[in-house]
């Protein structure tokens, strides 16, 4: 069962599309499996889209029109340039794509599906693509950890999402299974273990930070999984 | 009153939906144009790429209308979320000049006509296995293939936005056809 959930706040900003596109595929995916979040997306949408386009407030500070931008005969040859095109767009049904990391198949989730991944590359245990989002500093990745992998003790500078895509992982916190949201940040300190493998989606916004005597000789591994 | 203009709203894209019903699209657009202008502004900051949100939103509006299920929610919504997903793309055009239109996989379009889901699960090892031997095709037969099969162009529209005549267009679908009738042969 899922126990970890995104933030009323973050599902709010999600819902209005001002979430960087990292973040937000992170949140499609936990949807995705989670039905009480989806509920409260669906909530949170109509909810917006009254105070954007029907609730009184709206119109009160309506200063600003699109009559000041358009005037009528731009508006009548708008519609009608869109009218003239009979064009209908079908939803159309993802076929669902596969990705494999060391020679286990994994469905990709349909939130992923038109982002380019970049190659796998490996230390020990550890396989990291990263996605071609273009975000700067914000670095989203699929993370995978072959059973009886672990992260050793380590800390961020800010921000650290995962998503539990397939399996499951421990960390001093507890356990965590698929579709659980996990959102750490400077305060935490933790070193997850995996016993059957895992799959993740990692969204890092400034590399790890080891903290353990000898696991400072492993910061190199740091920047490997930012 | 809220109530009125909801129905009437609804009633709007239904039409438009079912009749494409220019008359209705016309109100629509005049009911939401200020609102989108507003919102585009404040997300989007420039009157330009306000301007660009409005014109991007409705066209989909006017192309996807057929997708709104009036018993499953608002109009408003609808609409509201036609007009994020476009604002999401565009703010990733901006912020990250990345022109990959994700908001579609991040946001899914739910066909309320078709149940096309549950038709897509039976096929889609046969998919799979498909789009390997597609993948072997020369270039110019792949793009036919992937705009017939996969995007469910007609063979017309894909001449035109490929630029080839239609009959280059059959052509090259029979001979893909062909190769990948072989590939399959050859596996089996």
């Amino acid at each position: 069962m899922i126990k970890y959930h995104p933030s009323h706040e973050l599902l709010d900003t999600f819902v209005t599309g001002q979430l960087p596109a990292s973040f937000s595929a992170a949140i499609a995916m936990h949807t995705e499996l989670c039905e009480i979040c989806r509920n409260k997306v669906a909530q949170l949408e109509s909810t917006h889209a009254t105070s954007t386009f029907i609730s009184s407030a709206a119109d009160e500070e309506s200063d600003l029109t699109a009559d000041m931008l358009f005037n009528d005969w731009e508006i009548d040859s708008l519609i009608c340039s869109i009218t003239g095109n009979d064009e209908i767009i079908h939803a159309t049904a993802a076929v669902p794509q596969a990705i494999s990391f060391n020679h286990t198949e994994y469905l990709l989730p349909r939130a992923l599906q038109h982002i380019a991944l970049g190659k796998q590359l490996n230390v020990g245990k550890l396989t990291r693509s990263r996605l071609d989002l273009n975000e700067g500093a914000i670095h989203a990745s699929l993370l995978h950890i072959q059973a009886g992998g672990s992260i050793p003790n380590h800390t961020h500078k800010g921000t650290e999402l995962t998503l539990l895509l397939e399996g499951s992982f421990e960390d001093e916190m507890g356990t965590y299974n698929k579709g659980d949201f996990i959102v750490l940040n400077n305060k935490h300190t933790h070193s997850p273990t995996t016993q059957q493998g895992c799959l993740c989606y990692t969204v890092v916004d400034s590399p790890l930070t080891f903290t353990d005597g000898i696991a400072k000789i492993l910061n190199p591994l740091g920047n490997f999984i930012y | 009153m809220e109530d009125d203009e909801t129905q009437q709203l609804s009633t709007c894209l239904v039409k438009i939906g079912n009749a494409r019903d220019k008359v209705a699209f016309a109100t629509l657009f005049k009911w939401f144009a200020p609102k989108i202008i507003r919102f585009g502004i404040k997300t989007l900051n420039t009157e330009a790429h306000a301007k660009e949100l409005l014109q991007e939103t409705m066209t989909k509006v006017w192309k996807k209308a057929h997708t709104y299920d009036d018993t499953k929610g608002k109009a408003s919504t609808w609409v509201y979320t036609v007009m994020r997903n476009v604002s999401f793309d565009m703010l990733r055009k901006i912020q990250s000049n990345k022109e990959d239109t994700i908001s579609d996989d991040i946001w899914p379009m739910l066909d309320s006509d078709e149940n096309s889901n549950e038709d897509a699960y039976p096929d889609h090892l046969m998919s799979r296995t498909m789009s390997v031997h597609v993948d072997q095709l020369p270039e110019n037969q792949k793009q036919i293939i992937k705009g017939v099969y996969f995007n469910e162009l007609s063979q017309e529209q894909l001449a035109k936005q490929l630029d080839i005549p239609v009959g280059t267009v059959k052509s090259r679908l029979r001979l893909a056809l062909a190769k990948l009738k072989q590939y399959i042969g050859e596996d089996s």
